[in-house]
């Protein structure tokens, strides 16, 4: 009840003086605002990279052979990664090696690809697309749905036909108002026949799927690749996470016997999981959440400093309420809480403004940009509870020189 | 009931020194008084006279260097400062020159503050602070801040404030001090009525005419009483 005159007190003041609230909410609300933008995205990022971006890249229970990491996890020694680019190459003598380790696969295929290309179809182009020669049995390692047409057959392959599937965004862009199922585009000094068009991905890493343009690999390697020989990518795909990992000792064994490599010896090759990859992100993530409570803290502690002088200020101006009060029978703890409440009241008030800024601002960058964004409720309690902390820490000096009043001083206060 | 039951105040040799620096002030120096309950009666005395260390430690705001004070049956010298805020919010009702409200607040708000302190639940606060401003004739007045309402108003919304909680005397310093004449009669025309009710006051004041509707006159000069007097003709004159 005296904690609700507190607040009620507070609140009347805020609306009072609302530019003057803003100006002493300032720091509170910049910290939480800065807390709730971050969580929101690194969270959304999160959600985002646990469910899609792993799966959409690797997908589950696959892994690939590849000449060395594409993932930079920042661990590793300039002396290892110097010598994974002496890695050979891996060609089509690597790519039956591993189909027969691992006969027993659920899918198997193997992929050679280009970023930054150009296509055309009459004056429409689209740039920055990559390009994929892909084996039989591609799209289906890659679990990429076809929208309209066909996916490539092995005739294609065994053909080497100039036949192309492609991502929705270039279906879009270069064929506005018609289907672009049987027409020709232009890929370099290649023309290429479109058969289908894969269901569109969208979000983040939507380019993946979205911005890319599937061909045989017979017919990329005869018309395209710079070195036929050379193959990029091995994907295995089994059916459990204990079948991938036996998998890959296989398919480690098998590479080492064919390279003849001694024990000791490093491999000259990189297995790759999805795993790997999301351990990369927590990396990243552990670093923004260990960075994230020291920037918060520096704005919550000179928003607490401020609520505090102002707080000094309202004992001042009301050292004769506080009198009164006291004559008419308030305790020390009562004035003590009155006033913890108040400046309280005044913090979280700050916090509530900052999660709905954070939130805009989150928000926001989800729409503007393919970042996504995802509020969770915990960070809405860490904030309300830090802007309850706040206000009682700013709160307690200034509260406990309204409490120690001597109520015939007070009064007599002008 | 016996005289003894009868008694609100009694005090015994109340003394209170101040130190001031290297001086001590004695501003009480064994003051017995003794109230007994439904009187009225004004304290009197020239600045210095001790006249408001008195009140203060009738008001339980302060605690007597020696001697006793029993209010109400209960010896309130030796109280630390959460037992005299209890008191404060029981037995007495203050009534200040400065009425003393809080200005951003409404009257019935006003009215309430005492209630609050006595961990009265909301809904009966509100029932016992419309009530006693009724009793002061501003049931009109109750959503109404200070500084909408008359001087007269606002001393009433203080007195229907000292009321609320039924407390066993009413401590008005000067309660008329901020007031013109006419409103003065009727504010204490107001504290009439409350004693007819039955209420005990105690009122400092320095003005003759205010000490004419006391019952007795209790008069300090350098700490001490001087006299226990019935009020004077020159008062009476004025009612």
């Amino acid at each position: 009840m005296k904690i609700l005159e507190g607040i009620r007190i507070a609140l009347q003041q805020i609306w009072a003086h609302k530019l003057k609230s803003v100006f002493t909410l300032i720091g509170v609300i910049i910290g939480i605002t800065f807390l709730i933008a971050v969580i929101t995205i690194v969270e959304g990022m999160n959600r985002y990279v646990q469910d899609d971006f792993a799966g959409a890249i690797f997908g589950v229970n696959t892994f690939t052979v590849v000449r060395r990491s594409q993932i930079q996890t920042g661990s590793e020694s300039e002396e290892r990664r110097r010598q994974q680019l002496r890695n050979p190459y891996l060609s089509m003598h690597d790519v039956e090696v591993v189909r027969r380790a691992v006969p027993d696969a659920w899918r198997f295929s193997y992929s050679v690809d280009r970023g930054f290309s150009r296509v055309s179809y009459n004056e429409r182009s689209r740039k920055n697309i990559r390009v994929i020669g892909g084996s039989d049995g591609y799209e289906a390692m890659q679990g990429w749905d076809i929208a309209e047409g066909r996916g490539l057959s092995p005739l294609d392959e065994r053909r080497s036909l100039k036949v192309a599937v492609v991502g929705a965004e270039i279906a879009e862009k270069l064929f506005p108002d018609e289907s672009p199922v049987g027409k020709r585009i232009r890929l370099g000094s290649t023309r290429l026949e479109i058969v289908g068009v894969w269901e569109r991905q969208g979000g983040l890493l939507g380019v993946i799927r979205d911005a890319s343009v599937l061909v045989p690999i017979s017919t990329y390697r005869e018309t395209m690749a710079w070195r036929r020989d050379r193959i990029e990518e091995i994907q295995v795909k089994s059916n459990s996470t204990e079948e991938m990992r036996a998998a890959m000792l296989e398919v480690e064994g098998a590479l080492r016997r064919d390279r003849k490599l001694r024990p000791g010896q490093e491999n000259n090759f990189w297995l790759q999981t999805s795993s790997e990859l999301l351990g990369t992100w927590e990396k990243i993530n552990k670093i923004l959440f260990a960075a994230l409570p020291g920037l918060v803290s520096v704005s919550l502690i000179v928003g607490g400093i401020v609520i505090m002088n102002i707080m000094l200020l309202s004992v001042a101006g009301r050292i004769r309420e506080i009198g009164v009060r006291k004559a008419l029978g308030a305790r020390r703890r009562d004035i003590l809480f009155q006033f913890l409440a108040e400046s309280s009241t005044l913090s979280v008030a700050g916090a509530a403004i900052g999660i709905g800024f954070g939130i805009g601002l989150g928000k926001t960058v989800d729409a503007l940009t393919p970042l996504p964004a995802s509020v969770p409720m915990w960070s809405i309690v860490v904030s309300l509870i830090l802007g309850l902390v706040v206000g009682v820490g700013s709160g307690i000096y200034p509260a406990y020189r309204a409490a120690k009043q001597d109520p015939i001083v007070a009064l007599r206060y002008e | 009931m016996s005289v003894e039951n009868d008694i609100v105040i009694q005090t015994h040799d109340l003394k209170k020194h101040y130190v001031m620096g290297t001086e001590t002030v004695r501003a009480l120096r064994g003051v017995d008084v003794s109230i007994q309950r439904n009187e009225y009666i004004a304290i009197m005395g020239p600045s210095g006279s001790g006249k408001s260390t008195l009140m203060n430690l009738i008001g339980c705001l302060d605690t007597p260097t020696s001697g006793e004070y029993v209010l109400n049956g209960q010896p309130v010298q030796d109280l630390d400062d959460d037992e005299l805020a209890r008191i404060r919010n029981r037995e007495i009702g203050f009534v200040f020159q400065t009425f003393n409200l809080l200005p951003r607040a409404s009257a019935l708000h006003n009215v309430e503050l005492p209630l609050i302190y006595a961990g009265v639940s909301s809904r009966e606060r509100v029932g016992r602070a419309k009530a006693a401003l009724e009793q002061v004739d501003l049931a009109d007045r109750m959503d109404h801040k200070p500084n909408e309402l008359s001087g007269g108003q606002r001393q009433r919304v203080a007195i229907a404030r000292a009321l609320v909680n039924g407390p066993s005397i009413i401590l008005a310093d000067e309660p008329t001090g901020n007031l013109d004449s006419v409103t003065s009669e009727e504010i204490m025309t107001v504290f009439d009525a409350l004693h007819d009710a039955g209420q005990t006051i105690i009122m400092v004041t320095h003005e003759p005419h205010i000490t004419a509707h006391a019952a007795r006159v209790i008069t300090l000069r350098d700490g001490m009483i001087e006299s226990h007097d019935a009020p004077r003709a020159v008062g009476a004159e004025t009612v």
